[in-house]
């Protein structure tokens, strides 16, 4: 395959998700000759990419200007329309001021760097007792045995849900994020299988905050099922949203940028000796691994108004999509943006977002992070890749769905 | 030049004390709080990070 070119390069097709990871040359073509750039294929509705960092901060901190919709992602798939029917989910990333704010508002307290810490002696067991487990073999699917596991026993269990559901809620949260992947979504249409994972989530969720309302504990289940807005209890769709949003968003990207993290360390033997060498290095090394995996490809925004973003004429509703893992590697906001670095400091990426839609989970994912990967270190004598990765068909979230690795850790101190 | 943040806005991701500990810090009520209201020249660059970093858009850099 020759270089790209603008008229050629394709970034939404989620099949070239699959076949070749994130596409950071055809990124790096639009940020250097045309990062605010009108995407015009057939069969694809017209839309902005938006690809250096500096623009999509401008953006992002414009909410009333670039409004959040239903549509979070542009893909080849279901191309996106300015006026689709109905959201599968109500819920914070389909938000706008002031509803958004007061939205996030109900659960933001228990997200907080303070809260997340009382949370660290739970995260550090689970991370133990996930490594424990690979004490004793040789090789193993990383992420179905490592990565997918914290995070997911975090959220269930800041949640309250019992451990016998656990599986569920992992295989309903990846039908949810990749419905066009055969193994996630199943066989149906995307829309079918959104569809059948948003009832099943809704029902098991109606009977939690059922239960939660009438016996009301010390979790996120109980602030969620008594969480009012504008003084109101929440509407029961909006209501179970929440749920949903919050099992997705918790479980989906902490597991891939754990696993991408791992997958750059063994790919840059000389960082994975360091962190072998000083662990104490693991917060500035997850901060670096969110930046080099950012596992969000995109999120989109519809203009309100005509307006100018970086010298091109935006027009009323017209579709823009942020590519964050391109801001991650602008060349104009880090040195040597393509080399993973994992004491980079400081590290202004904004691979969680920035402006009124940060990541509300974003302490609690660096802590797991952080963890994790010091404890890989401090146990992970040597690891390497057994087989091919499998990415996830999607254009939207960047994920390993498994990645073989051959390892050798020694059990617990 | 003088920091300022506003505290119905903040709520605490602490973006910018990872940018500037000198100046930021947070506290129990999960509020950034400034350390030194008028910090020197040379930390103009990390106080505009900071101030383009805040997901709330919650610091604002007021010139004496």
């Amino acid at each position: 395959m020759g270089a790209p070119t603008l008229d050629t390069i394709d970034i939404i097709d989620p099949d070239l998700y699959v076949q070749r990871g994130y596409p950071h040359e055809e990124w790096a073509l639009l940020r250097r000759e045309a990062p605010v750039y009108r995407y015009e294929r057939p069969g694809v509705e017209p839309f902005w990419a938006i690809t250096r960092h500096a623009d999509i901060v401008n953006v992002s901190r414009q909410p009333n200007l670039f409004r959040s919709t239903q549509i979070l992602f542009v893909t080849k798939d279901e191309p996106g329309s300015p006026l689709p029917e109905e959201p599968v989910l109500r819920q914070l990333l389909n938000m706008n001021p002031p509803e958004h704010g007061e939205m996030r508002r109900v659960v933001n307290q228990r997200f907080t760097p303070r809260m997340v810490q009382q949370l660290r002696d739970q995260i550090e067991r689970i991370t133990s007792e996930t490594l424990d487990a690979l004490v004793g073999r040789e090789e193993c699917d990383f992420v179905t045995e490592v990565s997918a596991r914290l995070p997911l026993a975090v959220i269930a269990e800041m949640f309250g849900i019992p451990r016998e559901d656990w599986a569920m809620m992992f295989r309903l949260s990846n039908a949810m994020i990749g419905p066009a992947d055969p193994e996630y979504g199943g066989s149906d249409t995307i829309k079918e299988n959104l569809e059948r994972a948003r009832m099943e989530f809704f029902q098991y969720f109606t009977g939690l905050c059922e239960d939660r309302r009438r016996h009301p504990r010390d979790d996120l289940a109980s602030a969620l099922a008594n969480g009012k807005v504008f003084g109101q209890p929440l509407p029961p769709f909006e209501l179970l949203s929440y749920f949903a949003l919050l099992i997705i968003a918790g479980n989906e990207t902490t597991r891939n940028a754990t696993t991408g993290g791992l997958h750059a360390l063994i790919t840059h033997p000389a960082q994975w000796r360091r962190l072998r060498d000083d662990p104490a290095l693991a917060p500035k090394a997850a901060e670096e691994i969110v930046r080099w995996t950012s596992p969000v490809i995109q999120f989109t925004r519809i203009a309100n108004a005509d307006t100018v973003l970086a010298g091109r004429q935006i027009r009323e509703n017209d579709v823009l999509a942020l590519f964050y893992p391109s801001a991650a590697r602008d060349e104009a906001v880090f040195e040597r943006p393509a080399s993973f670095e994992i004491d980079r400091y400081p590290n202004p990426h904004i691979s969680f977002g920035i402006g009124e839609h940060f990541c509300l989970g974003a302490n609690l994912a660096r802590l797991e992070l952080q963890v994790m990967f010091r404890q890989l270190a401090e146990r992970m004598e040597f690891v390497e890749l057994a087989g091919p990765v499998e990415r996830m068909r999607s254009s939207f979230v960047g994920g390993i769905k498994h990645m073989p690795i051959r390892y050798r850790i020694r059990a617990r101190a | 030049m003088k920091v300022v943040v506003d505290h119905d806005l903040c709520e605490g991701n602490g973006r910018c004390v990872e940018v500037a500990p000198q100046v930021f810090e947070l506290r129990d009520d999960d509020r950034s709080y400034v350390m030194l209201e008028h910090p020197p020249q040379d930390m103009r660059s990390k106080l505009e990070l900071a101030v383009t970093l805040c997901p709330r858009q919650a610091i604002r850099l007021v010139e004496d």
